[in-house]
């Protein structure tokens, strides 16, 4: 029987509220909040936090596609962010928007990056400090990134197939139902257009909540080692690709083999199945 | 063309910079559960359910009074999102008067009006289901209103 870790892989990488609070007003900290709901930053959020929203903020408005080096160097000096800024997110739905931004910001060679265990719900369920004044830091000197990082984090549509054909990891986190191909979205989530439904051949169906408590902060290193290690035969330097069905939710999986158990070459495809589902001659398996 | 309630709704909207505009919203969203029904109000039509378009429950309460005004109130479930909250509030005010006729006639574009194009682009099905739910309800009360007339 394979030892259990009894921590996370790089525990710095998750903060609970009461790190949060002490460190709040260090002028290398940076709160930022991401959220699937649009407005719901602007109803409440974590004194000093800076909102980031995945869509407009990190997106190229026309191309499918995340903003270029320079916008991303210009959305970072206005929340007054630089290269050094620890950047801590958080966010509703258990953090998916948190850990897709976390990811996004990777995608630029932000290395200082954290998550608060538990999200936007477990801080308002715990009572801490809430404001609706909305934070202006002063912009920061960000030096435009010299490349995108999309080789190291990120995966392609063809990288997800040859995943496939090489019946290398890949993992797919959607609900069973949409992994099944009943449906093509999550129960109460708007149809995207989604032409087809099922997998990706050879994945294995790992839905998100999988690595939650109730409370929606991460269960413990051992039981993270069990789903993901035990479970799926995930091991260090082996390629693995996760993917859901725009990326958020993979982007919550990602983190977890990245900063909790510790794994390298986990990419996170982004497409996922809004991408894969609509692609002509693509392959799909249907069936639990 | 609009409801003179509605129309001020939007006149008001359209004078708002993004920032306030968007604060406005966050006050209409927090305004929401004053429209929940009160002890002891009947309701002609009630329709409580959760669709796919919301992320939860949404109940819509029609009362139509002697002179054929409709009349909403709303329920919202926990996790429905800060735009649908605040669509319900304007449109339960907005509304408020117009016959279930006119509210089931009106033209939709007086939305983007109201929540700006971005929040449209970016969230059009949440910044429409409540006043298809709404149209909904009132769809069936005039069908039932008619059927009513025919079998008379």
């Amino acid at each position: 029987m394979a030892t259990q870790p009894t921590s996370y892989a790089h525990p710095e990488a998750l903060v609970d509220a009461d790190w949060l609070e002490q460190h709040s007003k260090d002028s290398d900290v940076r709160i930022v909040e991401s959220n699937e709901d649009i407005l719901l930053y602007d109803t409440g959020h974590i004194p000093g936090a800076v909102h980031i929203d995945w869509r407009t903020d990190l997106q190229d408005p026309v191309i499918r596609d995340y903003i270029s080096p320079d916008q991303f160097a210009s959305l970072c000096s206005n929340k007054g962010i630089s290269p050094d800024t620890t950047c801590v997110f958080y966010g509703d739905k258990a953090n998916w928007w948190a850990c897709y931004a976390l990811w996004a910001f990777r995608l630029f060679g932000h290395e200082k990056v954290k998550i608060l265990n538990g999200g936007r719900d477990k801080w308002r369920a715990d009572s801490r400090t809430w404001t609706r004044d909305v934070p202006n830091y002063p912009p920061a000197d960000y030096p435009v990134p010299k490349k995108r990082y999309d080789k190291e984090v990120r995966a392609f549509a063809d990288e997800a197939l040859a995943q496939s054909k090489s019946e290398k990891p890949l993992i797919d986190v959607r609900s069973p139902g949409e992994f099944k191909g009943d449906v093509t979205h999550m129960p109460e989530y708007p149809q995207e257009g989604v032409l087809r439904g099922g997998h990706i051949p050879g994945a294995t169906s790992v839905p998100w909540k999988t690595a939650t408590n109730d409370d929606n902060t991460f269960k413990s290193p051992s039981e993270l080692a069990k789903i993901y290690l035990e479970g799926c035969g995930l091991k260090q330097g082996t390629d693995t690709i996760v993917y859901c069905r725009i990326g958020e939710r993979s982007s919550h999986t990602w983190f977890v083999l990245t900063y909790l158990l510790g794994l390298n070459n986990v990419r996170n495809y982004d497409g996922s199945w809004t991408e894969w589902g609509n692609k002509v001659g693509a392959p799909i398996e249907k069936g639990a | 063309m609009y409801p003179p309630k509605l129309d001020k709704i939007i006149s008001l909207f359209e004078m708002l910079p993004e920032v306030e505009r968007r604060e406005t919203l966050v006050s209409y969203a927090d305004s929401a559960k004053k429209q929940e029904p009160r002890t002891g109000e009947e309701f002609d039509l009630e329709d409580v359910r959760r669709d796919e378009e919301c992320a939860d429950t949404v109940g819509v309460y029609l009362q139509v009074d002697e002179e054929g005004r409709a009349h909403f109130r709303m329920t919202l479930g926990p996790e429905v999102q800060t735009l649908t909250r605040a669509m319900t509030a304007i449109l339960c005010k907005g509304l408020d008067g117009a016959t279930p006729q006119e509210i089931l006639e009106l033209p939709s574009d007086f939305v983007t009006r109201i929540v700006g194009a971005e929040l449209v682009r970016v969230r059009s099905q949440t910044t429409y289901y409540i006043l298809t739910r709404m149209k909904g309800i009132c769809k069936v009360y005039l069908d039932r209103q008619r059927q009513a007339a025919a079998a008379a």
